[in-house]
């Protein structure tokens, strides 16, 4: 179904013959694609994604000020290390959404992934410090 | 409104060469796939600025769309070659 | 409204300038690919919320905001494959200097 909005979404035409293709396509892609699709999330997590992100977006904007201060300084006060975080998550796509958005994160970038061990790359002190201690649970 | 567009599309252009000194000066070949990343994030934004200049942003931003998903196929490929391959 | 838009589009833009001066200051891969992911998360945001702003309410806003969502989503995806092949690859990060 959700294939079908973005059908009518991308096309943005509402004749007959274009509704109907796109009903027989996304049912049939929906329908090869059913065997192996490991994310079948529950209705709680969805509510907590929807509260996670206001707060991620804070932390995008804080980050990358924050970041951009160190670029424009005329002497470059960096100081680029490893660190590894352990993270309780079971479930393997809140993994992936926590590997994502620390990525995207401004100063940090998730290097390695193990099962539930991540190596990130800080470019600081400020950073690094960021993901050790307002670390995340879903 | 459109001259300040079109000052945007100037800027863009310009930011594209300072990547594309990174993409020719690079020490490791890292830093080539990284500029070539950025070059295709400033080229989305590119389509979609040029289409609000010529009133087509309809068509620019499906352009702009299939740029982004094959832009991921390929620098995806290139990464798993390098990981292979390891650097020289 | 084009006010908004513009007062945007400028926010925009000076996050790309300064993603661009540090991607040739900053020493080495690691530390650049921060500076390109500061490009795509903020910069792009900013700017393509200035154009949905500048164009209203239409079918062409839910699409940028489509490509917006898509860029959240696969930029983290190839900063980290590239990161990864470079630390693999037996590259070391750069430290600084103790001197």
């Amino acid at each position: 179904m959700a294939l079908f909005g973005f059908w009518i979404l991308f096309s943005a035409s509402f004749e007959l013959i274009h509704l109907g293709l796109g009903l027989v396509f996304s049912f049939a892609v929906a329908w090869l694609n059913s065997g192996h699709s490991p994310f079948i999330p529950r209705f709680r997590l969805w509510l907590r994604i929807f509260l996670y992100f206001p707060w991620l977006f804070y932390e995008i904007i804080r980050s990358s000020l924050h970041l951009s201060k160190l670029i424009l300084h005329p002497e470059l006060p960096i100081d680029p290390h490893l660190i590894s975080v352990n993270s309780k998550l079971r479930h393997h796509a809140a993994v992936v959404l926590l590997g994502n958005s620390i990525t995207l994160t401004p100063g940090t970038i998730t290097a390695e992934v193990e099962r539930n061990n991540l190596i990130v790359h800080a470019i600081d002190k400020v950073s690094g410090g960021d993901v050790v201690s307002k670390h995340i649970d879903l | 409104m459109t001259t300040f567009l079109f000052f945007v599309l100037v800027l863009l252009v310009i930011l594209i060469g300072v990547y594309l000194y990174r993409v020719l000066q690079g020490p490791t070949i890292f830093d080539r796939v990284l500029g070539l990343n950025g070059i295709s994030t400033k080229a989305i934004i590119l389509l979609i600025v040029m289409g609000v200049y010529f009133d087509r942003v309809d068509m620019f931003i499906d352009i702009s769309t299939g740029y982004a998903l094959i832009n991921l196929v390929g620098a995806l490929a290139v990464a798993k070659y390098l990981e292979e391959k390891g650097h020289s | 409204m084009d006010i908004l838009a513009i007062i945007f589009m400028i926010a925009g833009l000076f996050f790309l300038i300064v993603a661009a001066i540090g991607v040739v200051r900053l020493p080495d891969v690691f530390s650049r690919s921060h500076a390109v992911s500061l490009t795509d998360s903020l910069g792009a945001f900013l700017m393509l919320i200035g154009i949905a702003l500048h164009e209203g309410l239409d079918t062409n806003t839910l699409k940028i905001l489509v490509v917006l969502a898509l860029l959240y989503i696969l930029n983290p995806v190839i900063a980290h494959a590239t990161i990864r092949a470079a630390l693999r690859s037996g590259l070391k990060p750069w430290k600084k200097k103790t001197s």
